[in-house]
């Protein structure tokens, strides 16, 4: 099962596997994984269990894979994982960060960890601390710092070296919903906007789809499903849309959406769109018209993306498809 | 996040001019291994973190310094035509300071990036598990080196000052920093792998109090009452091979460095006690790679 995912820019993917397979005695964490990543934002989606902190472990040389192979940035894993190690940028699910340390120091030490010389890891520090968005807090102890400050200060430390790709791994585990917000837009950024290419995982399809060009599904260590974003939405696809401006604006854009034959409804302040008419579902129809309909109203669209719909749903249909 | 709220959701729409690229120069492995050296070396004399981290370290410096500083003073006063106690011995003499330092400083270096957990960022960068486990080791070695040759080198400037004959003391100073060399590695070793299998603080230290101290004392009085009351040279040498501390006197007793045993350790004992050593040192950093391997796989 050879599936690649998304526009691949340069001459080789990003992240390719081999039929990777990893088993710890009995348990199969991996199963014959075949799948090519490209840049931009990749989300790794599956349930507790389905080997996605196997697999990114596996890609950084940490774990040895029972069988199979794969490169990272062009670089085989066994033969050159150091290569790859100075490349990457790893940020774990679990708490990693000594308490007694400030972010400011530890992200500085890190990036030296990384190579990266003495005023250089300085600079580098407070500019990904800044991205991430640790203020005043990054010269306190870490061990005081709140969920959502501690996951910062770890995507910080996987920046610190300017990475060509990072793992990402659940960043938004134990995050309310406005830190979850936040951080999934940070993650956006990095992919789209810092030019590092991303691999995220969580169990949530609906959120790894608001930010992500290409969804990668795990069940049980078996690759359910590769594929851009945009195929995911074309078939079920709720959108979510969000223009510039008040609510007379979010009004002014989903009553022209309705002139057009789309279904729309205010929620908070965007405007929910259901699945398209089959006139409109094909190839991304009904994208290229609400961006039209929004660029003859005057509005910014600030926010075009599909709804969250639950893993559940891709279960099911990779279940059907199967 | 003041930047973020300006920037559409979209791809590729407006590139963030903010985030800068790193363009300058990478290090290789070997100044990575350098720096992460120098830093477990400061860290482990509680430098670069808290204040209250320093305590312990400079005390245990302080209280070993202290008699070297009176015995400097004797000599230097009363003119003495020797030294009171050989340098090697003085090391002897003070070892119960020695191996509380390994003791309560192992852990800073062994302890944290695996109780915390940080060990796995390490080993995500480019260093392998086993350099890191290497410059750790490295790094506390160096520390008990220095905790040892202090005194030694204050006691040499004395003899130095009260015009002892140079190049005695020179030989005899060489002598007690080589051995200082080999017991600061099987310390850091020993003290080392204990913290890193015993995460918390407090059972890392009593394991080492228990391998450094209570186990030496025990060898000690086995070594006497196999010389004393078993009349056997060489089970009392032989049981000598059992703890760091007995090793290094043994070695010290074979080199006339000035170090008393029960019984005189020589002929093929030298070399055993010198392989002994070797592997013992090789042996916990063998202990210390699989170590750090198996945490950062979890
Ligand atoms: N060291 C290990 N020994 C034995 N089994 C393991 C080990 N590590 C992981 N597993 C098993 O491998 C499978 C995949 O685990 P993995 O951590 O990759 O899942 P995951 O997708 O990251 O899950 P989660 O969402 O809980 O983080 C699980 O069944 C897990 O129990
Ligand atoms: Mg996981």
């Amino acid at each position: 099962m050879t599936v690649v995912t998304g526009e691949l820019t340069g001459p080789l993917p990003v992240i390719s596997t081999a039929g990777l397979t990893k088993h710890y005695g009995t348990v199969h964490a991996l199963t014959d994984l075949t799948v090519d990543v490209g840049d931009g934002v990749t989300g790794l989606v599956g349930a507790n269990g389905a080997g996605k902190s196997t697999l990114i472990k596996i890609l950084l040389g940490l774990l040895e894979p029972t069988a199979g192979h794969a490169h990272v940035l062009g670089h085989d894993i066994e033969e050159h994982s150091q290569e790859i190690r100075r490349l990457v940028g790893y940020m774990p699910e679990h708490d990693c960060l000594p308490p007694d340390v400030s972010a400011s120091d530890f992200v500085v030490h890190m990036a030296r960890m990384s190579g990266l010389g003495a005023s250089a890891a300085r600079e580098r520090a407070a500019d990904v601390l800044r991205h991430v968005g640790l203020d005043e807090e990054r010269y306190r102890p870490m061990g005081g710092y709140s969920t959502g400050m501690k996951q910062r200060a770890k995507l910080a430390q996987a920046l610190a070296h300017d990475p060509r790709l990072v793992f990402l791994d659940e960043p938004t585990n134990g995050l309310d919903p406005a830190a979850r917000t936040d951080m999934l837009r940070l993650v956006q950024r990095i992919g789209n906007d810092f030019g590092i290419a991303v691999l995220v995982t969580s169990h949530l399809l609906g959120e790894l789809e608001q930010v992500s060009d290409h969804v990668i599904v795990l069940d049980g260590g078996h690759l359910l499903r590769s594929s851009a974003t945009g195929e995911f939405l074309e078939r079920t696809g709720s959108l979510l849309v969000e223009v510039v401006g008040t609510e007379t604006e979010r009004d002014r854009l989903g009553e022209a959406l309705a002139r057009h034959g789309l279904t729309c409804r205010p929620r908070g302040t965007m405007v929910a769109v259901d699945p398209p008419p089959p006139g409109l579902a094909e190839g991304g129809a009904a994208h290229d018209l609400i961006r039209d309909v929004a660029a003859e109203l005057g509005l910014g669209l600030m926010r075009l993306q599909p709804d969250r719909r639950h893993l559940e749903d891709v279960f099911l249909e990779g279940g059907t498809r199967a | 996040m003041p930047d973020q709220a300006a920037t559409p959701g979209r791809p590729g729409v407006i590139h963030d001019l903010g985030y800068r690229h790193f363009e300058g120069v990478r290090e290789g492995t070997a100044t990575i291994a350098r720096t992460l050296f120098v830093t477990g070396l400061r860290h482990a004399y509680g430098l670069g973190r808290s204040g209250k981290s320093k305590v312990m370290p400079f005390v245990l410096l302080a209280m070993s310094l202290l008699p070297a500083a009176i015995v400097v003073g004797v000599v230097v006063l009363t003119g003495l035509g020797s030294l009171p106690v050989s340098y090697a011995d003085y090391t002897n003499q003070t070892q119960l300071l020695v191996s509380l330092f390994a003791a309560s400083q192992a852990p800073v270096l062994f302890s944290r990036d695996l109780r915390h957990r940080s060990i796995v960022l390490y080993l995500a960068r480019p260093l392998s598990s086993p350099v890191f486990a290497l410059m750790r080791w490295l790094s506390l070695t160096v520390a008990m080196f220095v905790f040892t040759a202090v005194p030694t080198v204050l006691l040499f400037a004395g003899a130095m000052l009260a015009g002892l004959d140079k190049s005695d003391q020179t030989s005899a100073v060489l002598k007690a920093l080589t051995l200082q060399v080999l017991l600061a590695a099987m310390l850091a070793g020993v003290s080392g792998l204990i913290s890193s299998v015993s995460l918390r603080r407090g059972f890392a230290v009593v394991g080492s109090v228990m391998a450094l101290i209570v186990l030496t004392g025990v060898v000690t009085v086995m070594q006497n009452i196999a010389y004393y009351d078993g009349d056997s040279e060489s089970v009392s040498v032989g049981v000598g091979l059992l703890s760091p501390w007995s090793l290094h006197n043994g070695l010290g007793n074979a080199w006339d460095a000035g170090i008393d045993t029960p019984a005189p350790v020589d002929g093929a004992w030298v070399p055993a006690y010198a392989i002994v050593a070797l592997l013992l040192v090789a042996g916990c950093l063998l202990g210390l790679v699989a170590r750090f391997r198996k945490v950062a796989s979890r």
